[in-house]
């Protein structure tokens, strides 16, 4: 009876993927993508799309948090930054959708500079403190600087049309962020097996070893903190189209928490834990206000109308139980499954 | 004949707008509302009021036999006041719930925000919290604004002070938003016709909670005149603390905040605090009226969350049910959108009367310059 999967070399360690069954599902997983705009309506087309942004997000900040073990609560400067970055270089200046991504990735990574150096010699809450600190600054500078960023008006993103083809419609929109939806996970699946994410991970585990083993702990912070930042502020120039409008009040605070709550939730370290976090996040509320629907029209009516509070009580409810019950979060809760399934009747 | 229906076919499915019938949200017995306001957290003192005129009015529709013998049923969706959640929202009422009409859009930022997607479906809308000129010029077919315009409101009050109390020296704090922003304008318009002169003006980010520095620079300028440009928590602020520092100076603030709590949170330091709006007070003629009216449909805990805001929701919605009682037999947007615009103004009793027109998608409110009585906490209209 196979009791798991072994891997006996470092090559094997480092492959994409290691079995027909994980390519399998990889396979299903991609037809789904293609397939998801013919199976829902507008809304739930919408909800799709937020999820992978979402999850494009999500996997930016398991780099600094997942990987290298840095707490961030500044992501929204981040998005706020790609965001501005995008609207301001294809809006005002009239630059091509391209080149502004691109701007949406580097604006934020050299913004992450200025955060990550004086948070390098910080740890646990105070770099939480400091990168918090971090959104409120990226604010106020949003607000202050309105001849280029039009303050507090915001500006109105279009949906874009790189190298010819207009990104117009949601089914056109939903194709390009799963787009880089897959080159965001290629990315960080190729980061994570490469002498750069093994250095960050053996930060996170340990930094003063790591530091005896040769790894330049302030380098590699400032790698995690830019690459993160990069990823951050693609996702960010995403939802500022996807909102098609970029205005500060668009990334409270509570995307900060909810993007926190995603890695727990999923499994911290882990990029499907990200994907499954941010699935489980954006499709909870749905999921209750489903559920709130079958008690009749005044239940759902009193989700609606309470949406935001009720929303706020399952974030905590879920965290706290998972922290509680299920430290590994949904990667967690799978490995269990799949060890119970190799190894049944036996328990360990 | 195949290729054009694959024409056709391609078509719908890249316009979303086109995939709904025109007359989504009405059955044989009942006419599905949607709207969007902040239901819950600070900003829900404006949301849940809001709320209760539009349910007042829906009562009152479905107590005189609803539109076309159907009942009117109102689904509130909760943003928080959050941007990102009211386009959700929007989306969700429009395409899942298929509601026939929007009432509320929450406010001016979170509307000017779901404009593209209101706009691309064509549903008929009502904005009737935060008029700002975005939302109507150019105007949009399908969205109706009802009020004034900040700036509009802004000019009128200050026109009204320095003819009032001339030779005084004026103190501006304001927002560092676009709410600051069309007061500012509103005073700057002013000026071209009065004499204002204008010793210290500020700007103080939004969530400022002290304005002890602010307060102290007033007290140092002479200020005679103070507009103090905040929403609710900052107009308390301001006041508290001029009322600290033992100065009186004649403070206007402006109708967002222009509400009983506000008034009771500060004491009796608001007595007689300027304010403009388009909205009658409470303790008027027609204010009572309304709250009477109010009784008869709302509970008595809602009756006593009954402000300004309830009476905007009401008008707007009256008007919106009046152009769909005027579509009876061709309930569609299209006909409602077309009775709003040739429609006779409404006169709701609690507001100037409401109508729009031909390329005019704003009712353009005629205000009311008023002054705050703590004993009533409300508002009585000057002169």
């Amino acid at each position: 009876m196979r009791s798991g999967y072994y891997k006996e070399t470092l090559v094997e360690h480092i492959n994409l993927t290691d079995t027909r069954l994980q390519r399998a599902w990889i396979f299903i997983g991609l037809i789904a993508l293609v397939a998801a705009p013919y199976f829902f309506d507008y809304y739930g087309l919408s909800l799709v799309t937020l999820m992978i942004i979402t999850a494009i997000g999500a996997m930016g900040l398991n780099i600094l948090t997942g990987w290298t073990g840095l707490i961030s609560l500044g992501q929204t400067a981040f998005m706020v930054l790609g965001a501005y970055a995008y609207a301001i270089s294809t809006e005002s200046w009239d630059w091509s959708p391209l080149a502004g991504f691109a701007l949406a990735g580097l604006v934020p990574a050299a913004a992450s500079v200025l955060v990550g150096v004086p948070s390098l010699r910080l740890t646990g809450l105070y770099l939480a403190i400091t990168t918090l600190a971090s959104a409120f600054i990226v604010n106020h500078l949003v607000l202050e600087f309105d001849d280029l960023t039009n303050g507090s008006s915001g500006i109105f993103v279009n949906r874009p049309t790189i190298l010819g083809f207009s990104f117009d419609t949601d089914q056109k929109f939903y194709y390009l962020v799963a787009g880089f939806g897959l080159a965001t996970i290629l990315a960080c699946l190729n980061l994570r097996r490469s002498r750069i994410g093994r250095a960050l991970i053996a930060i996170r585990d340990n930094d003063n070893a790591a530091r005896v083993m040769g790894i330049n702990l302030r380098t590699y912070k400032l790698y995690a903190f830019v690459t993160s930042s990069f990823i951050v502020g693609i996702s960010g120039a995403l939802y500022g189209i996807f909102l098609s409008f970029v205005t500060v009040d668009g990334f409270p605070f509570l995307l900060a928490i909810e993007a926190l709550a995603i890695l727990i939730v999923g499994g911290m370290g882990s990029i499907a834990g990200a994907i499954l976090g941010a699935i489980f996040i954006i499709g909870l509320p749905e999921v209750t206000s489903f559920a709130f629907s079958a008690f009749g029209d005044r239940a759902q009516s009193m989700f609606a109308t309470s949406a935001h509070e009720i929303k706020g009580l399952l974030y905590g409810l879920v965290i706290i139980l998972f922290l509680r019950l299920q430290p590994h979060g949904l990667m967690g809760l799978w490995q269990d499954a799949k060890r119970l399934w190799s190894l049944w009747p036996l328990r360990y | 004949m195949r290729f054009t229906t694959a024409i056709a076919a391609s078509l719908l499915l890249v316009s979303p707008g086109a995939l709904l019938a025109q007359d989504q949200g009405v059955t044989d017995t009942e006419i599905l509302l949607g709207e969007v306001e902040p239901l819950t957290g600070p900003p829900s003192l404006l949301g849940v009021a809001h709320n209760l005129g539009v349910r007042l009015a829906i009562a009152e529709a479905n107590a005189n036999g609803g539109v076309a013998d159907r009942q009117l049923r109102l689904i509130a969706e909760d943003d928080g006041y959050v941007t990102s959640r009211t386009i959700q929202s929007v989306r969700k009422l429009i395409s899942v719930d298929e509601v026939f009409a929007l009432t509320a859009l929450s406010g001016s930022g979170q509307a000017i925000a779901s404009m593209p997607i209101v706009e691309q479906f064509g549903i008929p809308t009502m904005i009737p919290i935060g008029p700002l000129p975005p939302l109507y010029e150019p105007p949009v077919d399908n969205i109706f604004v009802v009020g004034q315009s900040y700036t509009e409101g802004m000019r009128q009050l200050a026109i009204y002070l320095a003819e009032t109390y001339p030779d005084m020296n004026w103190g501006v704090v304001l927002q560092d938003d676009d709410y600051g922003n069309a007061l500012h304008e509103g005073i700057q318009q002013a000026m071209e016709e009065v004499d204002i002169n204008i010793v210290y003006e500020t700007e103080y980010a939004r969530g400022q909670t002290d304005f002890a520095s602010e307060m102290l620079r007033v007290r140092d300028a002479e200020v005679g005149v103070l507009i103090a440009g905040g929403i609710i928590s900052e107009n308390i602020a301001m006041v508290r603390e001029t009322e600290r520092l033992g100065i009186d100076p004649v403070i206007a603030t402006f109708w967002p905040g222009r509400v009983p709590e506000v008034l009771a949170a500060i004491g009796e330091a608001s007595d007689g605090i300027y304010s403009v709006d388009y909205v009658a007070p409470i303790q008027s003629e027609e204010g009572q009226a309304f709250l009477e009216l109010a009784a008869t449909y709302l509970t008595e805990d809602e009756v006593g969350r009954v402000n300004r805001y309830t009476m905007t929701g009401y008008s707007s919605t009256r008007v919106l049910i009046e152009a769909m009682r005027g579509c009876a037999d061709d309930l569609t947007w299209a006909c409602t959108i077309e009775r709003l615009q040739s429609n006779a103004p409404l006169d709701t009793n609690v507001m100037a009367p409401i109508g729009f027109g031909e390329g005019n998608r704003f009712s353009n409110s005629e205000v009311t310059i008023m002054r705050a009585d703590y004993e009533t906490l409300s508002f009585v209209p000057v002169d």
